[in-house]
C-alpha cells in the first residue's frame, strides 16, 4: 500500500474540463478520463513502482461513459483505489459500476435540471428587457454550480476510493435531484410564453394567427412523431413551405 | 460586413464549437450566449439576442446524452446572426433561421466524422496505450481536441459562407409577405420544438403540473407587459 499525502487534485480538475475532448466511438470518454487520472497516479512512479503506474494509466484510459461533470468521481475513486493496492479487477469493476449511476444522476441534475433552469431564467431575463445582463447572469450562476459539482465529485471520489457509492447518497444530491424536475418544468414553462411574446412582437394580424397555428401543429407532430421527427427537421420543412408560399402569394 | 468582423465571428464560432463537447463546457455554446456575443461583435446586440432566443428554444429539443447524434446550434447561431444582421427587426429572423438550421445540421454530422477519426487514431495505438504510455495518451487527447477545433472552425466557416450567399443573393429578392412568412415559420418551429422537447423530459407525472403552472405564470407576465 502506498500513501498519497498531497494529491494534485487541482491539476486533475483542470484536465477534467477537457474530459470529452477525445470522445470517440471506441472508448467514449475513456481517453479523457485516463488523461485526468494520470496526475493522481504519478506518486506510484515516484515510489519506484513504474510497472504499477503504467498499468494504472492503461486501465484509466479504458472505456468509460458518464456525465462529464461527474467523471471526477470515477477519476478520484479509481486513482485512490490504485494507491490502496486494489486489484486490477476491482478497479475495472469500480469503473464499470460507476458509469450508469453517474450518467443518470448527471443527466437528471444537470442536463434536465440545472442547465434548463438557468438558461430558462436567461430567456425570461432577455424577454423582460435585461439584455446582456441576463446572459452574463446565466454564465456566472450556471458555472458556479458547474465548477462546484466538478470539484466536489473529484474530492469525493478521492476521499472515498472503492467505497465511493456512499458519496452518491449525500443528502444534498438527493434533494437537488428531487427539486430539479419541478424547477425545470416551472421555469421553462414560464420562459415559453415570454419568449414567444418577445419573438412575435414584430408580427401582427394574420401572421400571429398563423404563428400560433403552426406552433400548435408542430408541437403535436413532434410529440406524436418523436423518434422520427425532430425540431430541426420540422423547422427546415416549415421554412421550405413558407418560402414556397411566399413566392406564390406575392 | 468587413473581413475583420468575419474573422472575429470565425474565432468566436470556433470557441463556441469547442465548448459544446470538448473544452470546457461552460455553456458559451448555448445559442443565447453564442448569439448575443455574435451580435455584440457586429454592433447589433438586438439581432444577436433575438436569434439567440430563437435557437435557445430549438436547443430544448436536444438532450446531449452519450452517443446520440444531435444538431450543433452554437456556431449555427453565430452564422444566423451574421445572416440577419442589417435586416431590420423580424425581417432577419426567417433567413437567419434557415442558415442556422442548415449549419446546425452540418455541425451535428461533422461531430460524427470527428468521433470516428478519433476512434481510428485510438485503434492505431491501442497496443502502446495498453502498455501505459502516458505521453502518448496525452498527445492523443490533445490531438483530438485540435481536431475538434478544426471541425468547429470548418462548420463556422461554412455557416458564415452560407450567410454571405443568402445576404447577397436572396435577402433583397424576397417579397415582404415571403419574409414575414419565413419569420413566422422560424418562430413557430422554435416554439414547437421547445414545447415538445420539454414535454418529453417533463413526462406525464407530477412535473406536468409545474409545467402548466409555469406556462400560466409566464402568460400572465407576458400579458401584463
Amino acid at each position: 500500500m502506498t500513501s498519497a499525502p498531497r494529491p494534485p487534485l487541482g491539476r486533475s480538475l483542470l484536465r477534467l474540463f477537457t474530459v470529452q475532448g477525445s470522445w470517440n466511438y471506441e472508448r467514449l470518454q475513456g481517453i479523457g478520463v485516463g488523461v485526468a487520472e494520470e496526475p493522481l497516479l504519478r506518486d506510484l512512479q515516484a515510489a519506484g513502482n513504474g510497472a504499477a503506474y503504467r498499468a494504472a494509466v492503461a486501465r484509466g484510459a479504458h472505456f468509460f461513459n458518464a456525465h462529464p461533470y461527474l467523471c471526477g468521481l470515477a477519476v478520484g475513486a479509481a486513482a485512490r483505489a490504485e494507491h490502496e493496492g486494489a486489484t486490477p479487477n476491482q478497479v475495472e469493476r469500480l469503473r464499470s459500476a460507476l458509469c450508469g449511476p453517474l450518467g443518470s444522476l448527471g443527466d437528471r441534475l444537470v442536463w434536465a435540471g440545472w442547465l434548463p433552469v438557468t438558461s430558462g431564467l436567461a430567456l425570461i431575463g432577455v424577454a423582460l428587457g435585461l439584455g446582456m445582463g441576463a446572459i452574463l447572469g446565466f454564465l456566472v450562476v450556471y458555472n458556479v454550480g458547474h465548477v462546484a459539482l466538478r470539484w466536489w465529485a473529484l474530492r469525493a471520489g478521492w476521499a472515498h476510493g472503492v467505497r465511493v457509492a456512499a458519496a452518491l447518497h449525500q443528502p444534498f444530491l438527493q434533494r437537488a435531484a428531487a427539486w430539479s424536475g419541478p424547477a425545470m418544468a416551472l421555469v421553462v414553462g414560464a420562459a415559453l410564453p415570454l419568449s414567444t411574446g418577445y419573438l412575435a412582437a414584430g408580427f401582427t394580424g394574420w401572421a400571429r394567427g398563423l404563428l400560433f397555428g403552426a406552433a400548435a401543429a408542430g408541437c403535436a407532430l413532434l410529440w406524436w412523431g418523436r423518434g422520427r421527427l425532430t425540431g430541426l427537421r420540422y423547422g427546415l420543412a416549415l421554412l421550405a413551405v413558407a418560402a414556397l408560399a411566399g413566392w406564390v402569394w406575392r | 460586413m468587413t473581413l475583420e468582423l468575419q474573422a472575429f465571428l470565425l474565432v468566436w464560432g470556433t470557441l463556441v464549437g469547442l465548448d459544446l463537447v470538448s473544452v470546457p463546457q461552460m455553456m458559451i455554446a448555448r445559442p443565447i450566449v453564442a448569439g448575443s456575443v455574435a451580435g455584440a461583435i457586429l454592433g447589433d446586440l438586438a439581432t444577436g439576442l433575438q436569434l439567440g432566443v430563437l435557437f435557445e428554444l430549438f436547443q430544448y429539443d436536444v438532450m446531449p446524452m452519450g452517443a446520440v447524434r444531435y444538431p450543433e446550434y452554437g456556431p449555427a447561431t453565430v452564422a444566423a446572426v451574421s445572416t440577419a444582421h442589417a435586416a431590420a427587426g423580424t425581417l432577419g429572423l426567417g433567413l437567419g433561421a434557415l442558415v442556422g438550421l442548415v449549419t446546425g445540421m452540418l455541425g451535428g454530422m461533422s461531430m460524427s466524422v470527428v468521433r470516428r477519426a478519433t476512434a481510428r487514431a485510438v485503434q492505431a495505438v491501442a497496443g502502446r496505450l495498453e502498455a501505459g504510455d502516458a505521453h502518448l495518451l496525452v498527445r492523443l487527447h490533445v490531438t483530438a481536441i485540435a481536431r475538434d477545433a478544426l471541425r468547429a472552425a470548418a462548420v463556422t466557416t461554412a455557416g458564415l459562407g452560407l450567410a454571405q450567399v443568402v445576404r447577397v443573393y436572396f435577402a433583397g429578392t424576397l417579397p415582404l409577405r415571403g419574409v414575414t412568412l419565413l419569420g413566422v415559420a422560424a418562430v413557430a418551429a422554435a416554439i414547437a420544438a421547445a414545447t415538445a422537447g420539454t414535454l418529453r423530459v417533463v413526462g406525464r407525472g407530477a412535473n406536468l403540473g409545474w409545467f402548466v403552472a409555469g406556462i400560466a405564470g409566464g402568460t400572465v407576465l407576458a400579458w401584463l407587459r
